[in-house]
């Protein structure tokens, strides 16, 4: 198929691109607008980003959800990765469906189920709400995403090379940081980067699972926003964007050279041969 | 002793390099055959079950200090799951592995005496090649200085020092094997197990890297287990082949014997070529039996087997123990008329395909060493093949 040009496919891409982008640009420009008013355009200024550092309300939600999106995207991605070595190592054991669909299962499970049914646990449990879970309450959730990128590097890794590290004498647990660990670590620097940036945009997990005194960004701005959207918010989500769009451009970019330098060797490998 | 074998240029042919091999470097070398030697591996009953399907038979086979020991056989024969099973990394369902008088069986591979070399060669990419050679013995927590002279000794025995410091996907195929074959060797294991080392190179460079695993086997006085489908390289390297089938292991014999005296038909065919006659024992005399073959031909051979007048038997001939000529042998002896029908020329030697008045193929080869007037045997000429009386081997059935 050639790539020709088709005006059919250049407006369709537009379009498509126009909807999806359109109001995040939106966004970005009224942040930097001179007038109170939302809607209303009065000329390039940059005093919203300068009055968001005077609001101790939305610094100190910012900085609870920078606490909580680190705590938990590190916890997650242990786990994570534990649970995808298990999967792709162990073979099959008993119950491996099972385990595997409970790992993957929260990936579609409605926020709001999730959310919900972790506030009863916690009442249940009689555990004070706040700070510690919503931490729980995400490292749930972002947990199986970041299994879901270890599993696929483990997946195409080649098992005699751990197998030459035990034949050379190292234990299970020295073959794992001298040589799976490191082997993989791409991988699993994108899975916290995708668990922080899933973690630091969550509304709804968070409002079920948050206490007294543990607000997070997205909460606040939320609140805020049914009193009436205001410039300082636009501020305080632009510079959002730019988090999350670094934080998943840099998930891909790990991604895509261990992609790269996989398919390096196994070229090399078979150029070798032939 | 002299540490460079001479070595014959790559491109001879293997039965010329198989010769000297088994007579000259290692000639009395035969620990087998003395029964006061303890093994140094000794699989004692050893059976392997995945499910249903049984990878190794109730398998038992000694082998002895030194040896350059060869498992061959097509895959998914068993040979590798037995290697495996000798570096730990599967368990035995039944039977017992012990090595140098300790039972391993139960042991994880990281505190087995052995060291293996894998097909992939399973490098360590992110370390460089001083990294990969010494990881071994790092586990061991050698001292730095001890450790550098013996990552050192290692690269220079298999002409590494100009790559320590390259990671694995700067080096090329050749470079990669010799890397994970230092890294086996580095430990100074009593046991190196080489699974299929060489089955990634192009041939040329396999040849080459057939003499370099001998040379290296021969420094260290290392024993070495090597996994195989090809029987060319298991031939070249070995001071002993075992050859297996589905699980089992058929025969266990140096390459001269396998050669020589196969045990069975699958045998005879696995190694080198071989012409089958199918016939019935006619008649059995001292040492020689007549066998009436399928088409009318009567067969005067040797035969060691114990077999009665009347059971069907094959007779297996080499090709290159098969004279051919235009002229009819004087003698009434083994004589087969034909006519040629193909000539495979292969520069020191060629190969003949005749095609007999009953219908049947036999194929004879004839070193081109001859004179001219010899030489003008063509297509579609009438020839005759005959062969001595202690040519063949009798195979029962």
């Amino acid at each position: 198929m050639k790539g020709r040009f088709s005006w059919f496919n250049a407006t369709s891409i537009t379009l498509g691109f126009a909807f999806l982008y359109i109001p995040i640009l939106l966004l970005v420009i009224f942040s930097f607008n001179e007038s109170k008013l939302v809607t209303v355009w009065a000329g390039w200024s940059t005093k919203w980003y300068s009055s968001l550092l005077q609001n101790q309300g939305l610094k100190d939600a910012a900085w609870v959800t920078i606490r909580v999106a680190v705590v938990s995207a590190t916890v997650a991605t242990v786990l994570g990765t534990l649970a995808a070595i298990t999967l792709v190592r162990m073979g099959r054991f008993r119950g491996r469906t099972l385990f595997s669909g409970m790992i993957f299962a929260p990936l579609v499970m409605p926020d709001v189920i999730t959310g919900l049914s972790l506030l009863l646990v916690f009442v249940a449990l009689g555990i004070d709400r706040g700070f510690w879970t919503i931490t729980l309450a995400h490292i749930t959730f972002t947990m199986c995403y970041a299994a879901v990128v270890v599993q696929a590097r483990l997946q195409d890794f080649d098992k005699s090379v751990e197998e030459a590290a035990m034949d050379l004498g190292a234990t299970p647990v020295g073959t794992f940081f001298q040589v799976t660990l490191p082997i993989i670590a791409p991988s699993v620097i994108s899975a916290w980067l995708l668990a922080f940036t899933l973690s630091l945009d969550d509304l709804v997990i968070a409002s079920f699972t948050t206490g007294p005194g543990a607000t997070t960004l997205p909460m606040k701005i939320y609140s805020q926003v049914r009193l009436g959207v205001t410039p300082e918010i636009n501020a305080i989500s632009t510079i959002l964007v730019g988090i999350v769009t670094v934080g998943v451009l840099s998930a891909a970019y790990f991604t895509k050279r261990q992609t790269e330098r996989a398919e390096r060797e196994r070229r090399k490998a078979f150029g070798a041969a032939g | 002793m002299a540490v460079a074998t001479a070595q014959p240029p790559a491109n001879a042919p293997s039965q010329q390099r198989a010769g000297p091999r088994t007579a000259a470097p290692q000639s009395g070398f035969a620990p087998w055959k003395n029964p006061s030697l303890p093994p140094i591996v000794r699989f004692e009953n050893i059976t392997k079950r995945f499910d249903d399907f049984v990878a190794v038979n109730n398998v038992t086979l000694d082998i002895y200090e030194k040896e350059f020991f060869a498992l061959l056989g097509p895959s998914g024969c068993g040979k590798s799951t037995l290697l495996r099973m000798l570096a730990g990394f599967e368990r035995p369902t039944e039977g017992k592995i012990i090595v140098a008088g300790q039972d391993i069986t139960e042991l994880p591979p990281y505190e087995r005496p052995v060291n293996m070399m894998f097909q992939s060669y399973a490098l360590f990419p992110h370390m460089t090649v001083e990294g990969n050679i010494g990881f071994g013995l790092r586990q061991e927590g050698m001292p730095k200085d001890k450790l550098a002279e013996r990552v050192d000794e290692a690269m220079g025995m298999l002409e590494l020092r100009q790559f320590a410091k390259r990671k694995p996907n700067q080096l090329s195929g050749g470079q990669q094997q010799r890397v994970a074959l230092a890294r086996a060797i580095a430990k100074k294991p009593r046991i190196v197990l080489l699974d299929e080392p060489l089955g990634a190179l192009d041939k040329k460079l396999r040849q080459q890297a057939q003499f370099e695993l001998m040379r290296i086997q021969e420094t260290t006085g290392t024993t070495f287990i090597i996994v195989t489908h090809d029987q060319e390289e298991a031939m070249t390297v070995a001071s002993r082949i075992a050859v297996m089938e589905k699980g089992v292991l058929v025969q266990v014999a140096t390459p001269g014997d396998i050669y020589e005296n196969p045990k069975t038909r699958y045998i005879a065919g696995f190694i080198g070529d071989v012409n089958i006659f199918e016939g019935t024992v006619s008649k059995v005399a001292e040492g020689c039996i007549e066998i009436e073959g399928k088409d009318g031909y009567k067969f005067k051979t040797r035969s060691t087997e114990a077999v009665t007048v009347g059971q069907s038997v094959c007779l297996a001939l080499r090709p290159e123990k098969i004279r051919i000529g235009r002229e009819k042998p004087a003698t009434d002896l083994n004589v087969i008329p034909g006519k040629v029908e193909d000539i495979g020329y292969l520069g020191s030697i060629s190969h003949y395909h005749v095609r007999t008045a009953p219908g049947e193929r036999i194929t004879a080869l004839r070193a081109n060493a001859a004179h001219a007037v010899e030489q003008s045997i063509t297509w579609e000429d009438g020839v005759w093949l005959d062969w001595p009386v202690d040519a063949g081997v009798v195979l029962a059935g």
